[in-house]
């Protein structure tokens, strides 16, 4: 039967390539604590200790931040904002692995998607999905990235990366089945603002 | 580690899943028939739009957006509510491409996309191919060709868009319109039967005889007087006055045994004999009456519009 040959090849590179995408994720995704339990997921931004993560996860002026090596740091919220649905912490490290990105309005629909998370509590669980829609010019949430992706609980904050493994979105919300997560260059533009008000000492304003 | 290897052929996978989007979208429309969201249609054959019949909740001022951004008139030709489907025709001048439809059967565990375009852009789901069935019929009546049952998540207003396979044909139309809770593909094959239909009549003719019937036990000592051994028939509840029936001489208490000499024991069964093709010809039915078995013949009809 050649049908099952070919499978015999394709599948497990097809399974091992899903897998190396996930892990890849895993050694930029975080859990984000809050009140000593367990919040959410964040997404190491830049080496120097900047978690990007969901303004719903981060609520208050501080976090714990559990490594994927383990170690487990205070945070401090520098920015926060309810209406994009994000924040920026800051923990008291550097050398670690930055998330690759990329920008979601390149996406077409029906490209892969891998997610990783925690959800329901389950430590650094993948999804695979495809792109529902690419992000449009719509304002808020209906103009971000949308996902056909089964994600729940404990995703949000988390990556949700294109095949390469280069992170498009932070996931946000579940609507109507659908993942919903904010497009990097959303990100981008609120992290960049986040550090020039802290040049500023704007940081407070969060506290 | 063989990342390079690997990630290429994600890559590659996630390539085609889009490339097979962005061949079949072209040809995935926005229907501006009813309010809230709009719902998909699909350009079946130049100018000629297939879309879902529950979407369609006006019969005129149809707007139907295409993958360019334009937006067109068109004019309802005519729905078939036992299939779910409606067909439209494009204002002249619309530039949209028709879809392939596919050549080979689907396969259980087969890699497929639901599209839809409920606004501006194109939109997807991934699943596959969950279970597969024979020629089936649905609460009101249609002969859909094939089960196709699928694992995959839909969304609103994706009704009336395609179920494509990751090569880029399409498999049917996915509706919610004709199973609770669940998506049902219309086969492609069914599709193109009820479009050719529409276009030439504006709606699917049916047979008719105008009885009602329901099933009923054939209690043994009937079943040796008729010299039978079916053990179900169907009791003839309702003869519509001058129902091809009625002509025929079918009376209230009837049991009908047989239709052109195949058992029937459900009322499906009568629905099943008595296609589009059937209209004009005489067929014989074998009925019980006062404990003994008469033959009769009827002269198909045209089952009345307004039924449905």
């Amino acid at each position: 039967m050649p049908g099952v040959d070919a499978l015999l090849g394709a599948v497990p590179a097809l399974e091992r390539a899903v897998g190396e995408v996930a892990a890849r994720l895993g050694r930029v995704t975080v859990h984000v604590r809050a009140d000593g339990r367990s919040a959410g997921a964040g997404v190491v931004w830049l080496r120097d200790g900047l978690i990007v993560t969901n303004a719903h996860v981060a609520a208050g002026p501080g976090a714990d931040v559990e490594l994927p090596d383990g170690r487990e740091l205070p945070a401090r919220v520098i920015a926060r904002d309810p209406r994009r649905d994000l924040a920026v912490l800051a923990i008291a490290t550097s050398d670690l692995e930055s998330a690759l990105r990329a920008d979601a309005r390149g996406l077409r629909p029906g490209e892969l998607l891998v997610a990783l998370g925690h959800p329901f509590g389950v430590s650094y669980a993948a999804a695979l999905g495809v792109v529902h829609r690419a992000p449009s010019a719509m304002r808020g949430p209906a103009g971000w990235l949308h996902a056909d992706i089964r994600l729940a609980p404990g995703n949000s904050g988390g990556p949700l990366a294109d095949s390469s493994g280069r992170v498009v979105g932070i996931n946000a919300m579940i609507v109507s089945g659908l993942g919903v997560a904010v497009p990097t260059h959303v990100v981008e533009r609120f992290v960049r603002e986040a550090l020039s008000d802290r040049g500023r000492g704007g940081g407070a304003r969060a506290a | 580690m063989s990342a390079s290897s690997t990630d290429g052929l994600l890559s590659a996978v996630s390539n085609d899943l889009a490339a097979a989007v962005d061949t079949v979208g072209r040809s995935v429309v926005a229907i501006h028939a009813r309010r809230r969201i709009p719902a998909s249609g699909i350009v079946w054959q130049p100018g000629v739009v297939v879309a879902a019949h529950h979407t369609i909740q006006r019969d005129d001022d149809i707007t139907v957006g295409l993958h360019d951004g334009t937006s067109v008139a068109a004019t309802l030709a005519g729905r078939d509510p036992s299939t779910d489907l409606a067909v439209l025709r494009l204002a002249e001048g619309a530039s949209a491409p028709p879809v392939a439809p596919a050549t080979e059967p689907p396969r259980v565990g087969q890699l497929v996309l639901a599209l839809g375009r409920p606004g501006g852009s194109v939109t997807a789901s991934l699943g596959i191919v969950s279970a597969l069935g024979g020629e089936w019929r649905t609460w009101q009546g249609g002969t859909i060709d094939r089960f196709v049952r699928l694992d995959l998540a839909v969304y609103d207003g994706f009704s009336g868009g395609p179920l494509v396979a990751a090569a880029g044909r399409v498999i049917g139309v996915n509706t919610s319109g004709l199973a609770r809770a669940t998506a049902v593909t219309v086969p492609a094959s069914t599709v193109t039967r009820v479009v050719g239909q529409l276009l030439a009549r504006g709606y699917v003719a049916r047979g008719w005889l105008g009885i009602a019937t329901q099933p009923v036990r054939l209690p043994p000592a009937l079943q040796r007087s008729l010299g039978s051994e079916a053990e179900t028939g169907l009791v003839v509840v309702n003869v519509e006055p001058d129902s091809p029936a009625d002509r025929g001489a079918v009376q209230i208490g009837d049991i009908l045994l047989a239709l052109d000499g195949r058992p029937v024991s459900d009322p499906g069964d009568v629905l099943a004999a008595l296609g589009g093709e059937r209209i004009g010809q005489t067929i014989g039915l074998r009925v019980a009456r006062g404990g003994r078995a008469e033959s009769l013949s009827v002269t198909v009809g045209e089952r009345p519009r307004a039924r449905g």
